[in-house]
């Protein structure tokens, strides 16, 4: 069979359509593209992140005073924030993967690069938040009295510091594994496609 | 958006729903895959539109979007087309017996179609749709020499896809 035979037949070949389609009703609908639903995710996630030191004070209202002289809630609040505003960074990412009005070409290698970046970054932000919070946990008892974290304290540095190399790594193998299975599949499909247009 | 805009919108649109059907047609293998991939597609058009300055044609610019979301748009499912499995193609609807052997071998050449590459699916549609190597090139991206030497390929690769069914 020759595909320039078929052209003729091609152009001719009836195709179902749906005679009462409304396309201004079709656009109200939501994408249900993945970057669409990436981008909820992120936009439910900052306002949980908003909203989780405003539950802790109202949690602790009875104890407001002593709250907000807290270095360990203030701390919470700065590490919300920059959760945010991370969570913002890859909102930006994910808006610009969503623009599709350049060549397939150009588009591919610019989805790759951006789920690459999203996926580098999240790699790096990870640790670093709980290196923080390793950091806390160390030096606060120095400067404020922690019944919890006395008696984590009172614990040889040895099972200590053993803990936050084993969470590091957890957290390591766990986020790789997530990555993995809700990226990886669809960042070989790119790359691949990106590999045939390049041949 | 102005009211004067939608309406422009929705008539452009409505002027080149056929080649958005036959975009569907390609990527996705039933009717209910279709539909969504449809409506992804006109969301996809509508969120660009205000960009849209006529630097391009307008079916241009609608074939770079619809087949960016058909590759990359919408969440991948397991039944779309990505086998030659007879229940996974897209059906041919009868129309008249002098259209038998046409069907037929329409109905083949999507079967052989269906176990292309995404990239090789939107060569084989714009060469179909008679498109200039030059509007592929913008479309696609690729140079007028490297598409013709993947038509080529493609085109034996169909050969012998439709000679083994």
């Amino acid at each position: 069979m020759e595909l320039d035979d078929l052209k003729k037949s091609w152009n001719s070949q009836p195709i179902q359509t749906n005679k009462n389609t409304n396309i201004m009703e079709l656009i109200q609908h939501k994408s249900g593209g993945p970057v669409a639903a990436l981008k909820r995710g992120f936009k439910a996630q900052m306002r949980i992140m908003l909203l989780m030191p405003l539950f802790i004070f109202i949690a602790n209202s009875m104890n407001a005073e002593g709250l907000l002289k807290s270095i360990l809630f203030w701390s919470y609040v700065v590490f919300c924030v920059l959760v945010v505003a991370f969570f913002y960074f890859d909102y930006r990412i994910a808006t610009r993967m969503e623009v599709m009005e350049g060549a397939v070409k150009a588009n591919l290698e610019k989805q790759t690069l951006l789920l690459e970046k999203r996926l580098r970054w999240k790699m790096i932000g990870l640790p670093i938040a709980m290196l923080f919070f390793i950091l806390l946990v160390e030096v606060l008892p120095y400067v404020q009295h922690y019944k919890m974290l006395n008696t984590w304290h009172n614990l040889s540095p040895f099972i200590r510091f053993g803990a936050y190399a084993f969470l590091l790594l957890f957290q390591y193998v766990v986020s790789r594994r997530i990555n993995e299975r809700r990226f990886g599949a669809h960042l070989r499909h790119l790359k691949e496609l990106v590999k045939e247009m390049q041949d | 958006m102005l009211h004067g805009a939608e309406k422009e919108f929705e008539k452009k649109v409505a002027e080149h729903e056929l080649l958005l059907h036959k975009v569907c047609r390609m990527y996705a293998a039933n009717h209910a895959d279709r539909q969504d991939l449809f409506q992804e597609i006109v969301i996809q058009l509508w969120k660009g539109y205000p960009k849209f300055r006529g630097d391009s044609k307008f079916s241009t610019w609608l074939y770079r979007i619809a087949i960016n979301t058909a590759i990359t748009g919408l969440r991948r499912k397991k039944d779309f087309v990505d086998s030659y499995e007879p229940a996974n193609l897209p059906e041919v609807r009868p129309d008249d017996s002098g259209r038998e052997n046409q069907e037929e071998q329409l109905g083949l050449l999507y079967a052989a179609i269906a176990q292309l590459n995404d990239i090789e699916k939107a060569i084989v549609m714009l060469y179909m749709e008679e498109r200039t190597y030059e509007e592929m090139e913008d479309i696609l991206g690729m140079s007028g020499g490297a598409l013709r030497v993947k038509m080529v390929r493609i085109k034996d690769k169909l050969r012998q896809l439709t000679k083994n069914n």
